[in-house]
């Protein structure tokens, strides 16, 4: 699956970044289970809010050791290009957001969505970013 | 007393922080502040949306502002410090807001406003930067 990458650091990063998706997912519903069935509360409920945080904060991690380990200067160049992308527009929905849960009374924002909301900022810049170097 | 002498796109980014980014925030906290609390406007229709546009300009044009200056930096360097601070301040901003949103799903905290997020991010960054320049003194 992973054959037809042949910078060793992207296969790396690319094999990481899908061995935490099941993690997120365990985490997340082991977390939903402790805290619903045993009514945890305090200290205990803030450690069990950590656990579904760990898969993304390794992912964030493995991202910083790619740009650290990748050789070629240009795709470090192009990655950083589009995750910049992606807080930029983070930043941006989530702030217009935040003002109109203030004047506008729209629902708010789960604060989990951020995450995929920045994921979904780095797709949409990686072809403006791609195409600009054609 | 040493002069730092700083690169052509960095005097144009204090500049622009300078000339855009604090009348802006300015404006912000005038009309947060005034507007808002001062003198209890309630915005509807269309002005909400004006309104919201107005207190998000200084965050949309400071990152613009970040982008312009990775763009112009011909210092390697440099441009390599403030990518690695901005993705240091990627980090911290996902990994509090997933901590922050699972305590919230879980009814042990209270809603942090959409409008908190940039400024986890840029204090993270802010700190970030400080390390890394230290480092590499």
């Amino acid at each position: 699956m992973f054959c037809g990458i042949k910078s060793p650091e992207q296969r790396r990063l690319t094999v990481r970044c899908w061995m935490s998706v099941p993690l997120v997912v365990l985490f997340s519903l082991g977390a939903a289970a402790g805290v619903v069935l045993g009514h945890w509360h305090g200290w205990a409920a803030y450690l069990v809010a950590v656990l579904p945080a760990l898969p993304i904060l390794w992912v964030i991690y493995e991202f910083g050791v790619y740009l650290a380990h990748e050789k070629d200067e240009f795709q470090r160049m192009l990655l950083a290009q589009c995750l910049l992308g992606g807080i930029g527009g983070t930043l941006a929905t989530t702030t217009i957001w935040g003002f109109l849960e203030d004047f506008a009374h729209v629902p708010r924002l789960d604060l989990a969505w951020v995450y995929p909301i920045f994921w979904l900022f780095v797709l949409v810049s990686w072809p403006v970013v791609w195409r600009r170097y054609r | 007393m040493e002069r730092r002498v700083g690169s052509p796109a960095r005097y144009r980014f204090d500049d622009r922080f300078l000339f855009i980014i604090v009348p802006l925030f300015l404006l912000d906290a005038v009309l947060g502040g005034w507007a808002f609390h001062y003198r209890h406007f309630h915005p509807t229709g269309i002005l909400v949306y004006v309104c919201a546009a107005l207190q998000s300009m200084p965050i949309i044009a400071f990152i613009v502002v970040l982008g312009l200056y990775l763009a112009e930096e011909t210092d390697e360097f440099m441009r390599a410090l403030w990518v690695q601070s901005l993705l240091w301040g990627t980090g911290a901003t996902l990994a509090v807001t997933t901590f922050c949103g699972a305590m919230e799903k879980y009814g042990q905290a209270t809603h942090m406003g959409g409008g908190m997020i940039p400024f986890v991010f840029y204090i993270a960054m802010i700190a970030s930067l400080a390390v890394n320049t230290w480092r590499n003194r």
